[in-house]
């Protein structure tokens, strides 16, 4: 059978039609359909419906009886102390725990690529808690944290006199949360560091020793410039996850101590749902995005170019 | 010893030394990584007056199974794990096939305006799911959802990750796969039953295990919409159960043992696969 036989097969599938439509046109949109109407009804249209209503005073019992007051929900934002507390506090949440969150992940991978025994396990370990939920994280943690007969505690008391409470002061709730964000989720950024390292030529770092390069050199030539994509993939996706942070909050300290440990997404979730103020709450909702799309062009600006 | 011996001895002990430093700090991370897990099981076990004591206990000095007892016999623990068992599995079940039939669309298929699909789906990346509860709930409770599976399911469903990550396997198949089945008389339902997905039935099982652990594990969603006692999943009816009683150290350990325990099974058995649905989102290989 030659290609002209093969050809005109083909042609004649896509000749065929349905009521004058072509069949394959047909097919197509019938294989989609079933995605799409879930993907409208759940994301699209909550996502446009979520803009029209932040700009309504929301009445969540008789929706067609809220008050169109424009731009008021976002007015009332920027002088709502509240809102910028917790503004304040995720972003010190952000800059505590994606650093750590990249930096650690890196180096780990890079150690595990190394000539060590035991990947396997390594792996399985650094990885495993990612596969929790938040809600077992924080159990866990309140017992480590815990001031009395915490474990962190239990072994500073051999060097200090009275260990702090960790989820009690202003000035540790935060940084406790975020450490234990990190042991929670560094695995994930870990394993895709591993997967990239591993992605890079071995001759890369061989025409590097002959031209003499240091093991720096080698790291910032080579490897930084080679893992480009899956560091701005990580760094991006940690803040948009750690931006909307709520869950460690929410079961550990409710906001304390003396709203130290606020964040925007339990801000939104709490005018929303406690207060009823929808159309506020999907305010902040908008605030959030444009705030994360903003890091989004300001990370690829930075760490995509100089190629 | 000649000098040349002597430097390559040196550079030896330099080489070594420094292998040691790794191994050191990759080992000393791996077990404070897991001292948590062993100090909750641990303390799982441990009578209530142990738990208490200012000094930790690592081996328990009595064993009780008294907690475990309480949270089969008297929560809705149980309930709560069918819950969870139902959303996440009926969700991976939809996920598997409504991702794998638009991405088949998407790439085998040619129609007009499927790249503009496409790029409505990339682009709905953007929006950070958390950002959508409001007016979200308000569609989920026009539709009668709240407090049931769908509520929590249909969301799920919406995600764009599936497409996304059989979008871009898909498209490498090679064509003439496909053009031979035509050839053969294959109809486009056996082309992507009989040819698609037994091709892609590792990124399939990588896909699946990771959605199974993500909605076994969400939480704010569920706790947005399942109000009902009897309706929680998992996440949510343990931190109900622990803002309930904050003064009962070992209950709170062996829920969280037993909660964990069916995706601690799950990633003993299936570790790989769950690393390369992450990986795959990072480095956009399938390799």
């Amino acid at each position: 059978m030659g290609l002209r036989n093969r050809f005109t097969k083909e042609s004649d599938h896509a000749r065929q039609t349905v009521f004058g439509v072509r069949k394959e046109t047909v097919e197509g949109v019938a294989w989609s359909l079933p995605y799409l109407a879930v993907f409208s009804v759940f994301l699209v249209w909550p996502a446009l419906k979520g803009m029209y209503m932040s700009l309504f005073d929301w009445d969540p019992f008789v929706p067609s009886q809220s008050e169109f007051i424009g731009v008021q929900n976002y007015v009332q934002l920027l002088h709502d102390p509240v809102f910028w507390n917790a503004m304040q506090g995720t972003v010190y949440f952000v800059a505590l725990s994606v650093p750590l969150l990249v930096l650690v992940g890196l180096g780990l991978a890079l150690g595990v690529n190394k000539n060590v025994k035991g990947k396997r396990i390594l792996r399985a370990i650094y990885f495993s808690p990612y596969i929790l939920t938040v809600a077992v994280v924080t159990l866990i943690w309140s017992e480590v944290y815990s001031e009395g007969y915490g474990l962190i505690n239990y072994y500073l008391g051999y060097v200090m006199d009275s260990p702090p409470g960790w989820l009690t002061s202003t000035d540790l709730a935060m940084p406790a949360l975020a450490f234990m964000t990190v042991w929670w989720l560094v695995g994930f950024n870990f394993v895709i560091f591993l997967a990239a390292r591993q992605g890079i030529p071995e001759r890369l770092y061989e025409a590097a020793r002959l031209d003499g390069a240091s093991t720096w050199r080698a790291f910032k030539d080579v490897t930084l410039p080679q893992m480009r994509n899956s560091i701005l993939f990580v760094v991006i996706i940690q803040f948009i996850l750690q931006f909307q942070v709520f869950a460690q909050p929410y079961v550990l300290t409710g906001g304390g101590p003396r709203d130290s440990t606020d964040t925007l997404v339990y801000y939104l979730y709490r005018s929303a749902f406690s207060q009823q103020q929808y159309g506020y709450g999907a305010a902040i909702g908008y605030v959030l995005v444009m705030i994360l799309v903003l890091i989004a062009v300001i990370n690829f600006k930075v760490i995509g170019t100089n190629d | 010893m000649t000098d040349a011996e002597h430097e390559r001895s040196g550079l030896l002990d330099d080489v070594s030394l420094r292998s040691l430093g790794t191994h050191a700090v990759l080992y000393g991370t791996a077990i404070l990584m897991a001292v948590p897990y062993l100090y909750t099981i641990s303390r799982s076990f441990q009578p209530r007056r142990f738990l208490t004591s200012p000094k930790p206990f690592w081996i328990p000095p009595e064993i009780t199974f008294e907690y475990y007892r309480h949270i089969l016999t008297q929560s809705l623990f149980v309930q709560w794990t069918i819950n969870t068992f139902i959303i996440a599995g009926g969700a991976t079940l939809i996920i598997l096939v409504i991702d794998s039939m638009i991405a088949f669309s998407l790439t085998r298929l040619d129609w007009p305006g499927q790249s503009v699909v496409m790029g409505v789906i990339l682009a709905s990346f953007m929006v950070p799911y958390y950002m959508n509860i409001v007016p979200l709930y308000t569609v989920v409770s026009d539709l009668g959802l709240v407090n049931s599976y769908w509520g929590v399911i249909l969301p799920a469903v919406a995600s764009p990750l599936g497409v996304f990550l059989l979008y871009q396997f898909f498209r490498d198949i090679p064509d003439e796969y496909e053009e031979a089945a035509r050839l053969d008389g294959f109809s486009t339902f056996q082309i992507y039953s009989r040819i698609v997905l037994p091709l892609a039935r590792p990124i399939l099982a990588s896909l699946a295990l990771f959605m199974f652990v993500y909605n076994w594990n969400a939480f704010l969603w569920p706790l947005i919409v399942l109000s009902d006692q009897a309706a929680y999943t998992l996440p949510i009816g343990l931190v109900n159960l622990y803002q309930g009683n904050i003064t009962t150290p070992g209950l709170h350990m062996a829920v969280t043992v037993l909660a964990s325990l069916p995706l601690f099974i799950v990633y003993l058995f299936f570790q790989g696969e769950i690393v390369r649905a992450v990986q795959i989102q990072g480095t956009g290989t399938t390799g």
